[in-house]
């Protein structure tokens, strides 16, 4: 049965782009084969393919049997779609308007819009509303609310990070470090990314003369300066992952039962491990310092344990001990 | 399965259907469609009954509708009641973006980034699909100031087989671990939404037994969900209901902690929504779940003390001793 599920899948995405792409072209006089390769984020073989599809489509003939007339089917350019990689539509059936959205298309990009709530460009609650309305309204039956979810963006954190992106000016900030310290940090901000709940800013640290990613929960006092900027987003190549190795990270071993690996999140990126008996793994994390590592292990009480280096699995104990005192 | 007909791909066949039931004003029946539509009019054998055409015609509807695409069925006025004369069509006024439904530049990049937030996950082949119909409209993104990339990345593996009941409107059973319990008991319910709230995701959802709503954490969910029948789900926008639920029960059960000042708990558990300063040092904490927030804050070490209620406290203490037991 697995197969024709990837089927059905691959062809409903195709599907789906011919129904957008087709209205996208008899909107215009002309494109080209990469103007539209861009515009939709596809291969330039994805639009070839259905330029070539589109073409020999049409509605059923009047003549039950027969195939139908060219007047019945699309038609395009052939010398400018074969000689200039050129795509224009010199017949159009049907499909000048663009398609509704799905019940489930709409319910996905309408949970989107409540999680950017507190992104400056969301402009307020009220721009979301009416968004979310319009959207009801252009959609094929009744959005599904599958999902709702509550922003954990910071407006005036992201709304100050995004004046000094416009005018291009270094931020400075004071950072809490993972080890507690406070630093003073100027930086030249590149990207905002998030994960669920947990917000954060990439950008160049003239600090550390490398790229840096910083929790916002964890930015205080931040500042546009008059300085500016020396980096910019569209000339430093950021990784997929958020947390880039600086090269000096410390291996930490931990024992946990395989059904809590999922908890381990970022700590995931770049580890190894090794499976042991009664459903357990030795997982090896790459951490930046032992104090990342005892706020893991202290959140997950008797299912993460801290196995090696001695140093490590002492932070782990000296930090409850630590908080016991306090009850003691 | 070797065969010497041509193979019409599935895409191409769909395109070929929406074509046809697009441009009949009077619909289609099921045989029109077999002898003329491409795709069918290969397979089909007239004079024989066509029951894989049948079968293929069924999975069509369904694929399109999932996808937006609203396939009517109506039986012609001269021949009520005999679903053999049954004819389809597509309105195209259900079908096409309605006139008044619009997007500036800036909706459009703002709706394009909502659904970008689910790239990763169950979601986003919705989130794709709605992307290429938003690119339909040939706005085109405007360029963004600064750079970002939200993402919404489920981690909890029930999220899937949740999301999926909730679309196809089926019961479902799974195992839940209620907090301060050792073993999971089995649950049945009427999924109805998944929350977002405070970092987690919560299922919405009608308990089957005693007829009430109640919220589950996706992460107290053990083992597979299982789906069960069809059934009928309540109007109503559940995700919002659900929000409000948990944000007045955040209201309601409250904690007293004393916070080490300008520490990360200080910045992290002080800039949550459900967070009051009662002075510099001690925060008033609203929680949904206790014992989940006893596992966060024994991740906060020595940083966090909790003064009230007692049973939060005892859960603080009793998690710290078993740390220090793994770790001493």
């Amino acid at each position: 049965m697995a197969k024709p599920r990837a089927e059905r899948l691959l062809s409903a995405d195709r599907l789906s782009f011919l129904i957008a792409f087709v209205p996208w072209l008899a909107a215009r006089e002309r494109s080209t084969v990469a103007e539209a390769a861009r515009h939709f984020g596809v291969t330039e073989d994805l639009i070839r393919q259905t330029v070539l599809l589109v073409a020999m489509s049409g509605r059923p003939g009047e003549a039950r049997w027969a195939d139908p007339l060219p007047d019945e089917m699309f038609d395009i350019d052939w010398d400018a779609f074969d000689e200039h990689d050129e795509l224009v539509l010199t017949h159009v059936l049907d499909l000048e308007t663009a398609p509704r959205f799905s019940a489930r298309e709409a319910a996905a990009v309408i949970a989107g819009l409540q999680y950017l709530a507190g992104l400056p460009e969301s402009a307020g609650s009220a721009r979301i509303a009416a968004l979310q309305d319009k959207l009801s309204r252009g959609t094929a039956g009744t959005p599904v609310r599958v999902g709702a979810v509550s922003t954990g963006a910071d407006p005036q954190r992201l709304a100050r990070i995004r004046e000094a992106a416009a005018a291009g000016h270094q931020l400075e900030f004071s950072y809490l470090n993972e080890q507690g310290q406070r630093e003073r940090r100027t930086v030249d901000p590149l990207r905002v990314e998030s994960a669920d709940d947990n917000w954060y800013l990439r950008a160049w640290c003239h600090l550390r003369d490398a790229v840096r990613t910083f929790r916002l929960d964890r930015i205080t006092d931040l500042d546009v300066t008059e300085l500016p900027v020396t980096h910019t987003g569209d000339d430093v190549a950021l990784s997929d992952d958020l947390f880039t190795p600086a090269g000096d990270e410390l291996d930490v071993v931990v024992e946990l039962p395989a059904d809590a690996l999922p908890l381990l999140g970022d700590f995931l990126i770049d580890a190894e491990f090794q499976e042991l008996a009664g459903a357990r793994v030795r997982a090896t994390l790459r951490v930046a310092h032992v104090h990342g590592v005892k706020r893991l292990a202290a959140r997950m009480p008797g299912i993460v344990t801290v196995i090696a280096p001695a140093e490590a699995r002492d932070a782990v104990a000296d930090w409850a001990r630590a908080a016991l005192q306090a009850y003691s | 399965m070797p065969s010497a007909r041509p193979t019409i791909p599935v895409e191409d066949r769909l395109f070929s259907l929406i074509l046809a039931l697009l441009a009949s004003r009077i619909g289609l029946g099921k045989s029109e469609i077999f002898e003329t539509v491409r795709g069918y009019k290969e397979q089909h054998r007239p004079g024989e009954q066509n029951l894989s055409l049948d079968r293929m015609f069924e999975r069509d509807k369904e694929i399109l509708r999932e996808l937006g695409v609203p396939v009517e069925t109506f039986e012609p006025p001269d021949d009520p009641g005999n679903n053999q004369s049954s004819r389809y069509r597509i309105p195209r006024a259900a079908f096409e973006l309605p006139a008044d439904v619009s997007f500036t530049p800036d909706e459009t990049g703002l709706l394009a980034l909502a659904a970008r937030v689910w790239r990763q996950g169950s979601m986003s082949a919705e989130a794709r699909r709605a992307l290429f119909k938003l690119d339909a409209l040939g706005v085109g993104d405007p360029d963004p100031v600064i750079g970002y990339a939200p993402r919404l990345r489920p981690a909890d593996v029930s999220f899937a087989a949740l999301d999926a009941a909730i679309s196809a409107s089926r019961a479902v059973s799974f195992d839940y671990l209620r907090p301060g319990r050792a073993e999971a008991t089995p649950r049945q319910v009427v999924p109805l939404a998944l929350v977002l709230y405070d970092g987690r995701w919560h299922l919405y959802a009608v308990h089957e037994e005693s007829g009430q709503r109640r919220t589950y954490l996706l992460r107290r969910i053990v083992g597979p969900v299982t789906e069960r029948a069809v059934v009928e789900v309540p109007d109503g926008d559940h995700g919002a209901e659900a929000l409000a639920g948990l944000t007045s029960l955040a209201e309601s059960q409250r904690a007293e902690l004393l916070v080490a000042v300008g520490s990360d708990a200080a910045l992290r558990l002080g800039s949550r929504p459900t967070a009051r300063w009662i002075d510099a040092s001690h925060l008033d904490l609203g929680y949904v779940d206790a014992a989940i927030l006893a596992d966060e804050l024994v991740g906060f070490g020595p940083e966090i003390r909790v003064i009230a209620p007692e049973s939060l406290k005892a859960a603080v203490v009793e998690r710290l001793q078993r740390v220090v037991a793994t770790h001493g």
